[in-house]
């Protein structure tokens, strides 16, 4: 009986923590593909094998990063499963308008459509640190690369980032 | 590399970089300071521009969700296989006197179920749980600090909840809005005497009276705000006592001028 409820108990609070992660994982994953429905999917398939895998998790306070490698590894995952075609960004934009209209704010939609010209190797560390709160170091780990060269793809990243969105980068510094 | 060149560097990198060597370089170099500033009002931009709107969430959005079986609650189950397969039934005969045992069992196991399911029809996680789940979603933001959050980058995350900050009020180091409960709310850190602070304003959750919290790290409370919701005020660490933290809990409330 105490086990029973212990068991439900974990069960509970597991659940309530993928419900409270969901909305930034389904973001991320949308911004690593690009794609609403794949995004879907592979969040899907994500809860699906962390709920499997749950006794895995130790420590809930690492269980953002614990997602984000279940993400990761079934985004790339579903690479072997389908092939996918380049697609233009205008045609992209066109398609996702739903998940990316921002009502009247037109910078943020200018913005994001910058963000999605972005090439995936800048585009994923700085999704990584702005929206999921990584730091650089934990970035590093996650993608295995060093701590320097998270740096240099941040910078580069932020850089291009506002030449896409027309800003004053007369003060921006060199490579 | 000169300190100008090295502090774009590292903000482009990371324009939160709490490193002190750039605030006092940014408090003698106007050309720097107006980079770091411009910097963060993109950065609060992009914050907002990586939220995008979600799809409405299906019917199991998690996995095991309330009212399904383990097995079948898998999100979008439609997809999903079971992760066990079901036992198969078996009918067998069997003595009287063991036939009272198994009565006996029964009313034991019912008493578990029942008791199983009053345990499960208490409310979900609460609005204290919520928050300080969320808290530990952005631990970039309690860090101490004397740099503010420029003011426009501020103005604009308090916008659409309609409100401002007196002058006068504690440092405001951190300013996001953030999703809390299918809601974009204001979430700040407020350099105080007792070091750094959130508040996440919860326009949209009410709460009958005040509610106190001190659970996994974080010590705090949600306030009722009279036809605005709620205030949620927290501390991290055991520093901080709880009567503390409702004095600077009023502090803020006093500070908060609704525009809407």
């Amino acid at each position: 009986m105490k086990d029973q409820v212990g068991g439900n108990q974990k069960r509970a609070r597991f659940q309530a923590l993928c419900q409270s992660l969901r909305p930034d994982l389904l973001r991320f994953a949308f911004w690593l593909s690009r794609d609403r429905a794949l995004a879907e999917d592979v969040v899907q398939e994500t809860m699906l094998r962390a709920w499997k895998a749950q006794d895995s998790l130790l420590d809930e306070a690492a269980a953002k990063p614990w997602f984000l490698t279940i993400i990761r590894r079934e985004y790339a995952r579903s690479f072997e499963r389908k092939r996918f075609v380049t697609v233009d960004v205008d045609e992209l934009v066109a398609r996702e308008e739903p998940m990316l209209a921002a009502g009247e704010e037109q910078d943020l939609m200018e913005l994001r459509t910058a963000l999605l010209k972005l090439p995936d190797e800048y585009r994923e560390p700085l999704v990584m640190q702005v929206l999921m709160g990584f730091s650089t170091a934990e970035i590093a780990r996650e993608l295995e690369l060093s701590t320097a060269a998270v740096l240099t793809r941040l910078f580069r990243a932020r850089k291009q980032l506002r030449v896409l969105c027309g800003e004053d980068t007369r003060l921006d510094p060199q490579e | 590399m000169s300190d100008c060149e090295a502090l774009r560097r590292a903000l482009l990198a990371d324009p939160r970089d709490p490193d002190p060597r750039w605030s006092e370089h940014r408090a003698s170099c106007q050309e720097c300071n107006q980079f770091a500033e411009r910097l963060l009002r993109l950065e609060s931009r992009l914050d907002r521009a990586l939220r995008v709107t979600l799809p409405p969430p299906a019917a199991a959005a998690a996995p095991g969700a309330a009212g399904q079986s383990t097995d079948a609650a898998a999100p979008h189950s439609a997809r999903v296989v079971p992760l066990r397969p079901k036992a198969r039934r078996t009918v067998t005969r069997l003595p009287a006197y063991r036939k009272s045992w198994l009565a006996m069992a029964a009313s034991v196991v019912l008493a578990c179920v029942v008791a199983g399911a009053l345990w499960l029809s208490v409310p979900g996680p609460s609005l204290a749980a919520d928050v300080v789940t969320h808290m530990r979603e952005e631990p970039q933001a309690w860090r101490r600090t004397d740099v503010p959050v420029p003011s426009a980058a501020l103005q604009e995350v308090l916008r659409d909840s309609h409100l401002r900050l007196a002058v006068g009020t504690d440092v405001v180091s951190y300013a996001s809005s953030c999703s809390f409960r299918g809601h974009q709310v204001p979430h700040l850190v407020m350099q105080t005497e007792s070091g750094p602070v959130t508040v996440m304003v919860l326009v949209h959750d009410h709460v009958p009276k005040t509610v106190r919290f001190d659970e996994q790290g974080y010590r705090g409370v949600i306030v009722p705000v009279t036809g605005h919701g709620s205030l949620a005020v927290l501390t991290r660490g055991a520093d901080t006592d709880i009567k503390t933290v409702e004095r600077i809990a009023a502090r803020v409330q006093a500070s908060i001028v609704w525009t809407g």
